[in-house]
């Protein structure tokens, strides 16, 4: 058909987030002066585009449009101050033209994407990601640039030629759609009918437009680039019938405060880019005329924030830096220095030739900290709604209330009930409470549960405040619904966290929460920090908390799977270096005690995954080791009794080389100490072992066994007198004085000579103790 | 001209403006680009130069495999008549990259300073034949001039190799010659000022003993590049074979290569030890305390060549590289073994039968 060109509406087209296209795109509306400017976007969010222009509105502001039902779908339209259609509707308010979103209503796209993606659920995504990314790079290589985004800033955004950009554009997303589009077709027909669909409705809505009285050469549309070449032509547009029969799911939208920080951490063609505020800085430099100065103004920035961290930096550097930027522009042939040059002028000149020593402000003045507002009562989020529908699905309405009650929850499966939904409600309810948590959402307040050790009893505060309305719509920075806000929280505390008991405590933190990828991802960090680590006590204390969670995982339907290759690891590398840690003082001593303690005890529990071998050879190494602490590797040799590793002679042989007259009275006392620590009733019951100690005091000096006295006196005065009287009626067998007897001396009261005695005791001098 | 010929083969090693003259000439023939003053061919054939490709029918070898924007980094240095240091760990080939870059440019990477803990200033700026200083006093004739300062008045390129081993003071020397681009020789009362063209490529280590810290001054006059470890397993393995081949080759080994299997073995062990986390990145390690870099890569697998040539049957076994590998991760003390065994008995024992061997032999070695 022929189309006359009288009848052509004006189409631009841009990449969603690009100052060079909204200057150009700005340059052209002035050029036009259309009555009506249609841009690429929701058509039911239209009513949205006034809020967005609004005084009172900062951006980056973003639409969000989500489904009202389970699951919760949502979907985003990001703006910036730089994005093409932003600058298009303000020159529309500006200049009194209509404007309008064209694109197919949120309601269809999001019943669409649902089906897409069970559809597409079997052909992995990845190859074509893969495809695509390498049609990039094969651009970015002809042209000679070390990526993509390079080619793209220096082809595209830096080219100042009047109506450059426009054609450009054009001729290059046609291209790519020839040399793509069939492929499309054949191997993903659902996302090219997806494609069609919404250009053909497209051109429905250009219709109308044209239909309401615009001329169509004052008419400009403004859409992504891929979509221009197929916009130009009117003639397959959508009828009422089919726009009638587009599948629909119940949506509502609102705009939401969004950040530079959310931006740049979205991925893919047109959704966000890697730097807003650098292209924010270059669409103030293009709107004062001043491109030129962008890697001037650039490099001093990234300058100042060196040495404001305390770094000294000279102007003579900063100086340097623009001339290496631009000597590397010029080695592309390129007009100025695109952000990679910059990035690499800043870490060879600023940073000495280390990324780190600039990677944070490089970032900070990439990125941004730029946080959206909006004028008050225009946000309705989709995480308040989402809130809203759990609290009743779990029938937890009545506790909205600013009055505070308290709840106790039972964890454990209720078998009474018919439905699985109902035998979990409480379990349910504690996984939601502990996501409130997470987030920061002052509504529930965790209470010590009054039973020590019942893993299935909690109890918590409830109580409904303003402030927790406000910290969820808080939240839906963090995602749409509560359970996405938690997983992106917790994957930030992740990305921060420095040491092994922050690590462990929040895999316990994600079980809690029931996200199970998120534990998974604890516990690579967690894996990753006690590589560094050779203190067992740490590493004993992070191991018992993983088996802990293994231990209950059960009660909160947990698969903690995942976690037992990581709990095997921490326990091998506990028992590596648990020689090397034995070789402390007597005060770090009591830490290692319960580190051994732990590990012990996982070697019990867990014997059927863990080196328990390993584990003993490292228990009988310490434990005949004469150069670490006594303490400590008498607590081993106690150990090994009571699991049956060395035998009651091996035992008396130890004792009695331990406790030889050559040794000093403090080593051998200090390793009577440790021994007696454990299991008391399985020393009470080997006579042999008395009979060596025995021997042993006998054998000292009056002047060792004074000192020996004061620490054997410490290694018994944590026994209870029953035990006491036991060694007595023990030692009294041995001295030939009958049970009783031996008792009634020890539990008697003390004679006035004794009292003396142990006063003389007290004024003991230690001399080089 | 053939006894000349003779005698350069009989040389250990070129330089690389005589190895790669035919390469050189060919880019010179090729070029379009404008050329910058001093320079030999324009800033892109010196790139094509050092990571290869063609010009005109002549296939330039590649030189420096790995991260391309570095070398262009180094280019755009040297074109705004910085100096450029060069800074990495034992083993990333700085110098031979500054060789190459000089001889590239310049057309001769012959104007060397290499630096030692003796280096003295007058290594840096000039010196005078005292025979003829005594007889005549100082005139232009008894000069006897530095590197730098040849280079300086050719509008050329020195190198300065192993700057950190020189001490502070003879670093210092180096400062005003880069701010201001002469060298002022009061007993003639004359100054050597540089030509266009002129620049200095220094190298330096960073993890090395015997090293002085460089002058936050000396710093700022350089262009600082950081040369990293290669950057994946591909690019190591390609420089890891290349380099075998040709050292096996030159120093005639009669040992068979070793196969791609212990190649991948070796480097994937160096890789996870040097990078602390396992190759999928699931998991982390810790590193010895000493260096292992991609040359030691390469000189284990050589020994073990010639270990395998010498003593056994030519071909190389598990317990030759097992061996190597002890000799080059273990190096201080207890650590290191801790370290080496963890990394055994956590990663390699579960890596499979293929593994089974090396692991066994490698085990035995470090009990």
């Amino acid at each position: 058909m022929n189309v006359n060109a009288e009848d052509q509406v004006f189409i631009f087209g841009v990449r969603h987030l690009s100052p060079g296209g909204a200057k150009h795109l700005l340059e052209y509306l002035n050029e036009v002066q259309p009555t009506a400017v249609l841009i690429e976007g929701p058509s039911d969010a239209t009513g949205e585009i006034q809020h967005l222009t609004h005084a009172a509105t900062t951006l980056p502001a973003a639409i969000l449009a989500f489904t009202e039902e389970l699951p919760v779908r949502t979907v985003l339209w990001p703006f910036a101050v730089y994005s093409p259609e932003f600058q298009a509707m303000k020159w529309a308010k500006e200049h009194g033209a209509a404007a309008a979103f064209i694109d197919l209503p949120s309601s269809v796209t999001l019943a669409l994407q649902d089906a897409l993606r069970s559809k597409e659920k079997e052909p992995s995504a990845i190859p074509e990601g893969e495809e695509r990314r390498s049609i990039y790079s094969r651009i970015a290589e002809l042209a000679g640039e070390s990526d993509y985004d390079m080619y793209w800033e220096r082809s595209f955004e830096q080219n100042a030629n009047p109506g450059a950009y426009r054609e450009a554009i054009l001729a290059f997303s046609a291209e790519m759609r020839t040399l793509g589009e069939a492929k499309e077709q054949r191997e993903r027909p659902a996302e090219h009918a997806y494609n069609t669909l919404r250009e053909s409705y497209m051109r429905r809505q250009i219709q109308k437009t044209i239909a309401a009285g615009h001329h169509p050469q004052r008419i400009v549309v403004v859409c992504g680039a891929y979509h221009a070449a197929a916009l130009a032509d009117l003639t397959e547009a959508m009828s009422d019938e089919e726009a009638a029969g587009l599948p629909s799911r119940s949506t509502k939208h609102t705009l939401m405060p969004y950040s530079y920080y959310k931006l740049s951490t979205m991925s893919g063609y047109g959704a966000g880019n890697d730097a807003p505020h650098y292209f924010q800085m270059m669409w103030e430099a293009m709107e004062s005329g001043v491109l030129e100065q962008l890697p001037h103004r650039y490099l001093a920035s990234v300058a100042r924030l060196v040495r404001s961290g305390g770094t000294h930096r000279s102007t003579a550097e900063v100086i340097e830096a623009v001339r290496m930027a631009e000597s590397l522009a010029a080695l592309h042939d390129g007009s100025a220095p695109t952000l990679r040059d910059l990035h690499d002028a800043a870490q060879t000149l600023l940073g000495h030739g280390e990324l780190s020593a600039v990677a944070e402000a490089l970032a900070r003045v990439d990125v941004g900290t730029a946080i959206g507002s909006l004028a008050e009562g225009v946000s309705q989020t989709p995480i308040q709604d989402d809130l809203n529908r759990q609290l009743k699905r779990l029938k937890l309405e009545k506790y909205k209330t600013t009055v505070a009650s308290t709840l106790t929850l039972d964890l454990r499966e209720n078998r009474r009930v018919a439905s699985a939904e109902a035998a979990f409600l409480d379990l349910n309810r504690s996984i939601l409470f502990h996501r409130l948590l997470l987030l920061g959402i002052s509504f529930v307040k965790s209470q010590p549960s009054g039973q020590e050790g019942a893993t299935w009893a909690e109890n918590w505060l409830i109580q409904w405040s303003p402030e927790a309305e406000i910290q969820v719509v808080e939240a839906t920075l963090l995602g749409e619904t509560i359970e996405v806000a938690c997983a992106y929280m917790l994957r930030e505390k992740l990305l921060t966290c420095r040491s092994i008991e922050e690590a462990s405590a929040l895999i316990h933190v994600a079980c809690c929460c029931g996200m199970t990828s998120q534990m998974e991802e604890g516990s690579r960090v967690l894996q990753k920090l006690a590589a560094d680590s050779r203190d067992v006590v740490k590493i004993a204390a992070a191991a018992r908390e993983l088996s802990m969670i293994i231990g209950y995982g059960d009660i909160r339907k947990v698969d903690t799977e995942p976690l037992i290759p990581l709990l095997v690891q921490l326990f091998h590398r506990g028992s590596l270096y648990l020689l090397d840690g034995s070789g402390c003082n007597d005060e770090a001593a009591g830490g290692m005690i319960t580190a051994i303690n732990e590990l012990n005890r996982i070697s019990q529990d867990h014997s059927e995954i863990i080196d328990d071998q390993l584990w003993v050879q490292e228990l009988l190494n310490l434990s005949e080791r004469d150069d670490r602490n006594p303490k400590l590797s008498g607590f081993a040799c106690a150990i090994l009794m009571e699991r049956g590793a060395i035998t009651a002679e091996q035992c008396a042989a130890e004792v009695s080389r331990r406790l030889s007259p050559g040794i000093t009275a403090d080593l051998g006392a200090g390793w009577f100490e440790g021994l007696s620590m454990r299991n008391r009733y399985s020393l009470l019951s080997r006579t042999s072992l008395w009979e060596q100690l025995n021997h042993y005091i006998n054998s000292l000096q009056d002047d060792e066994f004074k000192r020996a006295l004061v620490f054997l006196r410490r290694a018994f005065s944590s026994f209870s007198s029953r035990e006491k009287t036991m060694i007595g009626e023990l030692l009294g067998e041995l001295w030939g004085v009958s049970g009783e007897q031996a008792a009634e001396i020890i539990t008697g009261e003390l004679m006035e000579e004794e009292i003396k005695m142990l006063d003389d005791l007290n004024d003991f001098d230690f001399e080089d103790l | 001209m053939s006894t000349n010929q003779e005698q350069l083969q009989d040389m250990m090693r070129l330089p690389a403006e005589v190895l790669y003259s035919h390469e050189l000439e060919a880019l010179r023939k090729a070029d379009k680009g404008k050329i910058p003053a001093g320079w030999q061919m324009s800033p892109r054939s010196v790139l094509t130069f050092i990571i290869g490709g063609k010009a005109g029918k002549t296939v330039i070898t590649p030189k420096y495999i790995g991260n391309t924007r570095l070398i262009e980094m180094a280019i755009a240095t040297l074109v705004t008549d910085r100096a450029l240091l060069l800074i990495g760990e034992p083993g990333t080939a700085k110098s031979w990259l500054s060789e190459n870059l000089a001889a590239a440019i310049y057309g001769n990477s012959g104007l060397v300073v290499q630096g030692t803990a003796g280096t003295s200033e007058e290594q840096v700026r000039y010196s005078w034949n005292y025979a003829m200083l005594l007889a005549n006093g100082p005139t232009p004739e008894a000069l006897v001039k530095s590197p730098i300062m040849r280079a300086m008045e050719d509008g050329g390129i020195a190198r300065f190799e192993e700057i950190s081993r020189c001490a502070s003071e003879v670093q210092d020397a180096l400062i005003s010659i880069l701010s201001e681009k002469t060298i002022s020789v009061p007993e003639l009362g004359k100054e050597s000022s540089a030509r266009k063209g002129f620049s200095i490529i220094a190298t330096a280590n960073t993890r090395d003993r015997g090293v002085n810290e460089m002058s936050a001054a000396l710093k700022r006059r350089f262009n600082i590049i950081v040369l990293p470890a290669p950057s994946d397993l591909e690019t190591e393995l390609e420089i890891v074979k290349k380099r075998v081949g040709e050292i096996a080759a030159s120093y005639e080994l009669e040992a068979s290569l070793p196969a791609d299997e212990a190649l991948l073995k070796v480097v994937t062990i160096f890789r996870e030890l040097r990078s602390g986390m396992t190759l999928d990145k699931k998991e982390k390690l810790k590193s010895p305390a000493g260096v292992i870099s991609t040359a030691e890569a390469i000189s284990l697998l050589t020994n073990s060549m010639a270990l395998a040539a010498s003593f056994g049957s030519g071909e190389l076994t598990d317990s030759d590289l097992a061996a190597g590998l002890q000799g080059a991760i273990v190096k201080d003390d207890d650590k290191d073994k801790l370290v080496w065994k963890e990394y055994l008995d956590n990663v390699m024992k579960k890596r499979g039968a293929q593994w089974r061997e090396l692991y066994q032999a490698c085990k035995e070695m470090n009990e």
